[in-house]
């Protein structure tokens, strides 16, 4: 029993604990039976993006123009690849690699940053499930029903269960 | 391992929550209403950190660890649990203030480099006390009929260890609030979420010492075995972390 204590101890210190909460809010866009397009609108929570905008809004307008929205393209979503966007594709059941991220664009909405961005998957949408979730622990993917917008498509939200760490599934029906 | 996820999303919603509210009530501050609600953002912030380190991570293996291979009572381990939390408190704000004057632009790069010093720095005392706590199983072993008067140093060490590394938790409220023109405010509201993990801390190492309490005598006629091990854990804990860091 303090043995298994100890090491569940160790375990769990080696794991981060969240520190940025952000909101996802995906809308679908049906192209045909087998092809959709999902824009994500990712809402960084207030006091990280308070942080991010110190660097990010250059010139001091509150606003993120063209050229600051690059600059975070280039410099803090592209990491995001590295940790697959904390988002998992999987269709039938298989995880597929998650698609180039298209017209990205980072604003200022409410005191939060947004970043925009659509991928495209060539898949029947009924096949698709999405998973969202940070291994590690750090960033929390929220999830609600009231973010996803799939013009009139039914869909679930639930929980996900991964062993460390609690995810959000979207499934289409 | 099911309701341990569960356990996991209970905490990150209501930390979400927490986040929420708090940065909305330190945006609401204005001069009609700032002691109330300056009183309330501590009071959140308090709960703040009393949530947020339940969560994995802020040291609490490690305390667990470090009770497990030594006898102490509860006072103990509420010393340590505060102990770690002014250090927590005292690093975030040199961290912050330092970065944030110092550096002002590229905040959160420099950000991200000084915790992995101070992760990396965090390891190495890990490492330290988990050799330190072998040797006094080792010596207490050899002088097993003398009672050894454990000196304060280990437990400066270990929370020094635990403490040292910023949390980033506390850092974005304090940069959240300089942003604002609220440093007093910012200051005020570390040391109160500081206070918050630091009960949560304690927490872990009374757990702790339950425990080992419960192991009863014949444990405790081979506690130099468990101290033994527990140093070898913490050993483990300090090169686990540090070659998290060399991969």
């Amino acid at each position: 029993m303090k043995l298994l204590l100890i090491f569940s101890l160790l375990i769990s210190s080696l794991f981060a604990h969240p520190h940025t909460f952000i909101d996802i809010h995906p809308t679908v866009k049906m192209i045909n039976n087998n092809k959709f397009i999902i824009n994500f609108k990712w809402m960084i929570d207030d006091m990280t993006s308070t942080m991010l905008m110190m660097e990010l809004d250059q010139n001091g307008d509150g606003k993120l123009n063209k050229k600051e929205s690059d600059y975070a393209k280039e410099e803090y979503f592209s990491i995001f690849k590295d940790y697959n966007y904390y988002t998992y594709i999987l269709v039938k059941g298989k995880k597929v690699k998650f698609p180039v991220a298209k017209n990205f664009k980072a604003s200022m909405q409410n005191n939060k940053i947004c970043y925009s961005f659509d991928i495209e998957l060539n898949q029947n949408i009924k096949d698709t499930v999405f998973e969202f979730g940070d291994t590690d622990f750090y960033v929390a993917m929220i999830l609600k029903k009231e973010f996803v917008d799939t013009k009139g498509l039914p869909f679930t939200v639930t929980g996900v269960d991964n062993d460390f760490y609690y995810g959000y599934k979207l499934e289409f029906k | 391992m099911e309701y341990y996820a569960k356990f996991l999303h209970w905490l990150i919603a209501l930390q979400y929550q927490l986040n929420s509210y708090i940065s909305t009530t330190i945006r609401s501050l204005n001069d009609e209403n700032s002691l109330s609600t300056s009183l309330l953002i501590l009071g959140i912030a308090f709960i703040y950190g009393l949530v947020h380190a339940i969560g994995p991570g802020h040291g609490k293996a490690l305390v667990a660890l470090y009770f497990t291979s030594n006898k102490s009572d509860y006072k103990k381990a509420f010393k340590m649990g505060y102990m770690i939390s002014i250090i927590h408190a005292i690093s975030a704000l040199i961290f912050t203030f330092g970065i944030f004057y110092i550096l002002k632009t590229m905040f959160r790069k420099n950000f991200n480099e000084f915790s992995d010093i101070a992760m990396q720095i965090s390891a190495i005392m890990i490492i330290l006390v988990g050799i330190y706590l072998i040797y006094e199983a080792y010596k207490s072993r050899k002088e097993k009929e003398k009672k050894l008067k454990k000196s304060n140093k280990s437990e400066i060490a270990v929370a020094f260890s635990a403490g040292v590394v910023p949390c980033p938790g506390v850092m974005t409220i304090v940069l959240f609030c300089i942003v604002l023109g609220q440093t007093t405010l910012g200051i005020l509201s570390a040391i109160a979420m500081s206070i918050g993990m630091g009960l949560t801390i304690s927490l872990a190492g009374i757990f702790s010492i339950a425990m080992n309490k419960k192991a009863g005598d014949t444990l405790n006629k081979k506690a130099y075995i468990l101290e033994m091990l527990g140093g070898f854990l913490v050993l483990t804990l300090g090169i686990f972390l540090f070659l998290s860091f060399h991969k």
